[in-house]
Order: C-alpha cells, then structure tokens, then sequence
C-alpha cells in the first residue's frame, strides 16, 4: 500500500538539502575543460576496494567515486535518493518502494534491474560490516526490473539513514557477483569512473566511465549524490602516506591534490601562488570512552573524577598542533541534531572537584589504563596530556601503547586490560543523530556496560531517537541522550579538527567532503 | 662443489619448514584481529564474529595448519585477507620491485663502498680517508628515513632532477626506473655503503701490509696491479661474505624507504600485512622472503667455497 502524499513529502525532503548547493541555471556546464589525469596524493594506504567488508576512509576516498547506492547522503549528510528516482513509503511506514533511474549501466555494460539491487542487499546482509542498517528489515522483493521494494518488520523513523549511511555504504553491484567472498567483490559499479588498474600500497587508476548515466535531478553533485561527470579521462589515487613527501610531490607538480596538510606544513605553502589551500572545517570528532567493565572505571564516581579533571583545549591543542575547534556534542556544529545538551560535563578542567569526586568514590589509587597507539599520533598525544592532567589530579593514569590492530582488537573484543580508548570518529559523527550514538546503545556499546547493556535511560532515548518520525522529538531524544552520556560519562568527546587539503590552482571545482570527490573537477589547461 | 652445493640446498629445506612454522605459530600469538580491522572500531561484536566466520578465523587451530601446510604443499599460499588476492600472485608481482631496488642499492654499496675503502686505504691517514671514513660514519649514523626525506627536498622540490616518489618497472621504462629507484635505492644503500667502506678500508690495509704484496712491489709491480691483481682478490673474500648480508638486509629491511618513497615492494606488502594482521599474507611473505634470503645464502656460500677451497673441505 502507497501513499502518494507520503511519497510527494519525503520526495521533497530528499531534495531539499541538495537544492542549496544546486545553484546556477539548469544543467549547467559542469566541466571547464574535458580531458587529463588528476593525480591526488593520500594519506591511507588502501586494501580492498569491497565497500560491502571494509570501514577504512581510504576504500570510501577512491571506492565512492566507482560505485552508486540506492541512497547516498547530500552535501548536508541529509539522506538522499541515488540510483532510485522516486520512493514511496506506505501509510503504515513499513514498505518502501524504490524505483531504479532508468538507462544506469554497470561498468561491464550490463543495464541496472532491481535483480542487481537485490543482488547487493543480499550479500551486505550475508557479509556487510554494518548489517544492522538492515535490522528492522523483513524482506525485499523486486516486483519488475525497475522496482525494488523493501519490508520492515516495525516502523524505523530512521530507516533510510541508516541505508544511506557511507561508513560502510550498501553499494550496488552486479548480481553475478551475490556470493562473492569477502574483499573478494569485483569493484564493477555504476558512477561515473570505472577502475583501471589497482597496485596496493602505490596507486589506484580509474578512468571515466563513458556510458555512464547522470543522475539528472539534480543541476550539480551533493554529497556523493546528484548530477556528476568525469571531467578528466583518468584520476590517478596515489598512495604518499609520508606527509612530508605527499606535500613535495605538491609542490613538484606531480599530484594535483593532497588530503591531510599537517598543520604545521600549512605555512610552508602560504604564499605560493601555483597552490590553493582548501578545508572541511568540521572533519573529525576525537573522543575516548571508558570500560564500564574494568575497575576503577566501572565505578561513576571515579569516571566524573576523571572528566572533571580533563582539560579538552590542552589536549586538542596538542594533537591538533593548535587546528581544532573545542565541540561539547556527538555532532558537528550545524548538523540537524548538533546540541550542547550536558556541556556543563564538558571541558571542567577542575582538578580539585575531580579530587573531592575520588575521594568520595573511596579512590584507592588503582591504575587507569588508558589504551592508545602509536600509529595514530593525535591519538598517542591526547592520551600523553590526559595522563598526565589526571596524573595531576592524583589519578594514578598509566598509558597502555599498542599497535592500532592490537589496541582496537582490544577494546573490541577485551572487558580487561584497559580503562579508556581512544579513537576518531570521521562519518560516524558526519552521518547523523542515531548513527552517532548507535555505538554507545545496544548491541554494540563500545564502553562495554555490564552484561552489555547500555544504560537504561540513554537506551529510552535512543529507541524515541531510531524510531520516532516527529523530527522534533527526535532532536529532543538526541539532546537528552547526550546529556546522559556526558551524566553517566559514557564517552568523552574532545573537540573536532578540520580536514585541510590542497590542490594546484589548476585543479577547478574541487570541494572538501569526508571523502574525496573527483566528479565535476577539471583541470585548467 | 656440486656435492657441497647440493648439501647447502638440502639443509635449506628444513630451514624453511621451520620458518613457516614459527610464522603460523607466532600469528597465532599476536593479539589483533583482521577482522576488527576490516570491520572499524564501530562494529558490533556480532558483526565481528560473522566476519571471522566469513574469513576462516573461527576455525580450530589444527583445522588452520592442516589448511596451511595442505595448500603450501601444493604451492598455494592462500588468499590475502584484506587485498582478496592469492597471496603467491601478489607476492611474485610485489618481489620483482623489492629485488630491483635491492639490486640497485648493491649495486650503490658495492661500487661506491668498495671504491671510498680502498682509495681510504691507499691514502690512509691523509685528508682523504679522514673525509671518506666521515662520510662513511655518516652513512652508518643517519637513519634512511630523514636521509629519503631530505633527499626528496633537495632533488626533487629545489632541483628538480628526480621525481619524489612511485615505481616505474624497469622492462616498461628503464629509463623512468632509474629515475624513480635512485633515492629510494640511495637511502637504503647509505648504511651498507659506510659499513662496506669501513670494512673494505681495514681488510685493505690489513692485507697491504702483507709479505705477497711487499714482493709484488719489490718485484716492480705497478701500484694499480698491486691493488688489483694482488690485493683485491684476498681484500674480495670477507666483503663477499658481508654482500650475502647486505642484500639480505636490503631485501628485508625497505619497509621505511617504501612507505616513504611509496613504492609497491615486499617490505611496504608485510609492513602493511602486519598492520592489518593480514595472516595468510604474512605468512606467505615471510615464507617467500625466507627462502629467497636462503637462496642469496646459498649462493653466497658457494661464491665463498670458490673464492677459498678451504670452505669445501670443512
């Protein structure tokens, strides 16, 4: 059963948030100049380009420009359709009904059906990483090539969020490919470049897709969705995780763009004409939490003693060599659900008040391990100055240094041996509300509660929060299981660094987003 | 010889079994997990488990070496975790690029360790060895890592002469390969080129203080045939045992000198492996780079026995 207002309504608000960044006149000329190879500097070396398996930046960076979603996320993280022109949502909220854009053709030239669509779902439902985007889901069906619909067990308000969430994006691939092992997937999509040659740990070459079909609701790209065009005959995606190299092949002129300007190297550049200097201001949310598992920090007590004591600007200060902006929230600054709810929790920075809390926590001086790594330096810094802010508030603060496999296969699958890990959170936080708090509720609580369930209150948030469909309410459930995090100290948010980039000043129509975008950018002749 | 060359190959054998087996053994000890890798920190433990399952980890450890040891014995190294590959076919399309680079920067040591220990030597407390054991001790003390990125700024950025970085194979382009290796085949090399030069500069001096050699001047030899035809061949035997370990060292040690100058070799392969506790691909790597160094081993001994018959017999 349909509703067109329903459909007519969610129709406007996908579009909505795109239509901001549409501007100028109706299909505009989005290339200044057709031809060329675009070369980008990365900073991550990449594995497998098998979006369905892998969470790593670097497989978004070069993998979201060969592949398509059903729905993607618009320039504003807001969901968006895709591959789909059109979807229908029943009165009742349990059936949506997508039809395809006709004339999509994969790269081998097979024409797109929902037999493919349906194809992908099964396989992220067999093996994905983030299956529980398709939890509240029944079944799917695919009445006609063109239609693929999809049946949930009970209404999810945030349903099409979490489908068109790109942590781990459900991307389409063809139907041969169903039962394709692990990074073991083809990468034939449907955007506008196709792969042409990948060497690990030197360099992926894509090349553009010529029967590719724009998706022509839109006048420009939003987001990873919208009208897109290969401006350049190939984009070359080479892997400089040396900074200092990845900014002298800028210089040179060997590579178009570079992502991750160190701080410090962002003056070096200043002044030189032949490059631009671009930035996302709001990129990452760097945060640790606690294991409410392992003593002392399974006492609250103790855990607002230590939150207390935190100063969050010595510590971003530090990390960020000054570039970072302080950020009392599990959102960015302008998202839909960005609230200060609880900030009376955030950055204290008052040792004596942390030394009263352990003091009535019966604080025996216990050690605090603090899980880090090396081989991410922000996160080996922030954990030195906290160690050494809670050292002074007379925590005994120990620092635990693993590799980052070990550390995170720690605190994923150990109750033990740590206290608090610390991490950053590129689209977990871009992506929204519930997608942002998610880690913390049922079942996958990375603070790890006792017998793995989340604090009840937060828990009554966040179900308002995944399934309410009055927005108001939801921003409502979001601020109150905030501020409960920051209450029973869930996790500890420090502030938010900018992603700085920069490009020759050749390179025209180039815009920051959490992943690089090549569509629509061209190369001045 | 050739009963003394099929001795060395065949003590190799178990040598390598070995290897393989402390390999498996000690993947099995590394705390981490592919799967958490592959997976991020935000997935939830059920989706870790499904992971595992999909991948093959959640099999008994005697299930994974009987896996292991069947597939290695049908030359089959398994399939890479996380690249999704055979293991063989990455790791023979990654050796070529690592051997290149090493060939090169033996290639550097040999000709310009050799050359500064000699002419050290031959004008040994002069100026000139005083400035050639300088630059030796600077190659041993600079870490190859600062040596390729100071590099990169100098000919790169302000000259302009070689390009920052990347791989070009040496039968498309051999041009481009030289270009390309040149730094990264510099930086690697600088070490072995000052250990080379001290080690060549004392066994010289050591040997031109010899009878045979007094005799060949006293004989009216040429200086340059003394050196050459007298001195070389004795000053040839303890550098050719060392060249055995600096191609070793080069072959195994280029993970920095990869990741920096960002060329695909075996070293940035297990480096990033490692990292990614990618295990069937560290242990396939470790197991060919294991028995490519117990070739180099081998050749070298017989090199050796040829050099000095005396080898043989013991």
């Amino acid at each position: 059963m349909t509703h067109r207002n329903s459909k007519n309504r969610l129709r406007g608000l996908l579009v909505a948030g795109a239509m901001a960044v549409a501007a100028g006149p109706a299909h505009a000329e989005l290339c200044g100049h057709v031809g060329g190879d675009l070369v980008l500097g990365m900073e991550a070396k990449l594995g497998t380009l098998d979006q369905h398996v892998n969470a790593a930046n670097a497989t978004r960076n070069v993998a979201m420009n060969i592949f398509e979603t059903l729905m993607t996320r618009d320039e504003n993280m807001a969901p968006i359709l895709d591959l789909a022109e059109s979807l229908d949502v029943s009165e009742d909220k349990l059936t949506y009904t997508f039809k395809l854009r006709p004339g999509v053709k994969f790269h081998n030239g097979k024409p797109l059906t929902s037999a493919d669509v349906a194809a992908s779902f099964d396989r992220y439902n067999r093996i994905g990483v983030d299956r529980s985007a398709l939890g509240s889901v029944d079944r799917w069906e695919t009445p006609d090539d063109a239609t693929f619909t999809i049946f949930l067990k009970e209404p999810q308000a945030s349903f099409l969020e979490s489908i068109s969430a790109s942590t781990v994006p459900i991307v389409i691939v063809p139907s041969e490919q169903a039962n394709a092992e692990a990074t073991r997937l083809e990468p034939i999509g449907t955007g506008p470049f196709q792969l042409e040659e990948f060497v690990a740990d030197s360099h992926v070459k894509l090349k553009r897709y010529e029967d590719y079909k724009a998706n022509e609701t839109l006048d420009a790209m939003s987001g990873f969705a919208g009208r897109k065009q290969a401006c350049v005959d190939t984009v070359t995606f080479r892997t400089l995780a040396e900074p200092g190299a990845r900014l002298a092949a800028l210089e040179t002129g060997e590579v178009h763009i570079v992502e991750d300007v160190p701080t410090l190297s962002k003056e070096r550049l200043v002044g030189n004409e032949d490059i631009v200097q671009t930035q996302l201001k709001h990129a990452a949310l760097w945060l640790n939490y606690p294991n409410l598992s392992e003593p002392p920090t399974d006492n609250l007590k103790i855990r607002q003693a230590i939150q207390a004591a935190m100063n969050l600007d010595e510590i971003m200060d530090a990390m960020s060599d000054g570039s970072y902006s302080l950020n009392p929230s599990f959102q960015f600054p302008g998202q839909t659900y960005y609230t200060e709810a609880g900030s009376q929790y955030y950055n204290q920075n008052d040792p004596e008040k942390a030394k009263a809390l352990l003091k009535e926590a019966g604080y025996n001086g216990e050690a605090v391990k603090l899980l880090t790594t090396r081989d991410i330096p922000r996160l080996y810094t922030a954990a030195v100055v906290m160690s050494e802010q809670l050292k002074a508030a007379g925590i005994n603060a120990e620092l635990v240094v693993l590799d980052w496999p070990t550390a995170l296969g720690m605190s994923v699958n150990e109750t033990e041996g740590w206290n608090f890990f610390f991490t950053g959170w590129i689209t977990v936080t871009a992506q929204g509300g519930a997608q942002s708090l998610r880690n913390l509720a049922d079942p996958s609580n990375v603070h790890k509660p006792k017998d793995n369930k989340s604090d009840a209150e937060f828990m009554k948030q966040f179900q308002i929060l995944s399934t309410s469909p009055d927005l108001e309410e939801r921003k409502a459930a979001f601020a109150k299981a905030q501020e409960r995090v920051f209450e029973q100290v869930m996790a500890i948010p420090f502030g938010v660094t900018p992603k700085n980039q920069a490009t020759r000043a050749n390179v025209k129509g180039y815009v920051p987003f959490f992943n690089t975008r090549v569509s629509n950018v061209w190369l001045a002749e | 010889m050739l009963a003394y060359t099929l001795r060395r190959i065949a003590q190799a054998v178990p040598i390598l079994l070995l290897v393989s087996l402390i390999s498996f053994g000690i993947m099995q000890l590394v705390p981490g997990d592919p799967a958490a890798v592959l997976a991020g920190p935000n997935a939830t433990p059920d989706e870790l488990i499904k992971l595992r399952q999909t991948l093959g980890l959640d099999k008994s450890l005697l299930s994974q070496i009987m896996i292991f040891y069947g597939n290695l014995f049908q030359g089959d190294l398994g399939y890479s975790i996380i690249l999704g590959e055979p293991v063989l076919k990455v790791v023979l399309e990654r050796s070529p690029i690592s051997i290149s680079l090493a060939l090169y920067s033996l290639a550097l040591t040999v000709i310009l360790g050799l050359s500064i220990g000699v002419i050290a030597a031959m004008k040994h407390n002069r100026w000139i060895d005083q400035a050639a054991m300088t630059f030796a001790l600077i190659g041993v003390s600079v870490p190859n890592f600062w040596l390729g990125l100071v590099m990169i700024v100098l000919f790169s950025v302000h000259l302009g002469w070689l390009p920052t970085g990347g791989y070009v194979p040496f039968f498309e382009d051999p041009a481009g390969w030289f270009l390309a290796a040149t730094m990264p085949a510099l930086s690697l090399a600088m070490m072995q080129i000052g250990l080379l030069a001290r080690l060549t500069r004392s066994t010289m001096l050591e040997v031109l203080g010899q009878d045979y050699i007094r005799t060949a001047r006293a004989k009216g030899a040429s200086e340059p045939r003394v050196i050459i035809k007298h001195a070389m061949s004795n000053v040839l035997i303890p550098v050719v045992t060392v060249l055995g370990m600096i191609l070793s060292v080069l072959l195994s040690g280029s993970v920095i000198v990869e990741t920096i100058f960002a060329v695909p070799g075996i070293g940035a392969l297990l480096g990033n492996a490692i990292l990614g506790r990618d295990y069937p691909m560290i242990q396939g790597g470790l197991i060919f780079v294991a028995a490519v160094l117990l070739i180099l081993n081998i050749v070298v001994d017989v090199l050796y026995a040829w050099l000095d018959p005396r080898v043989r017999v013991q």
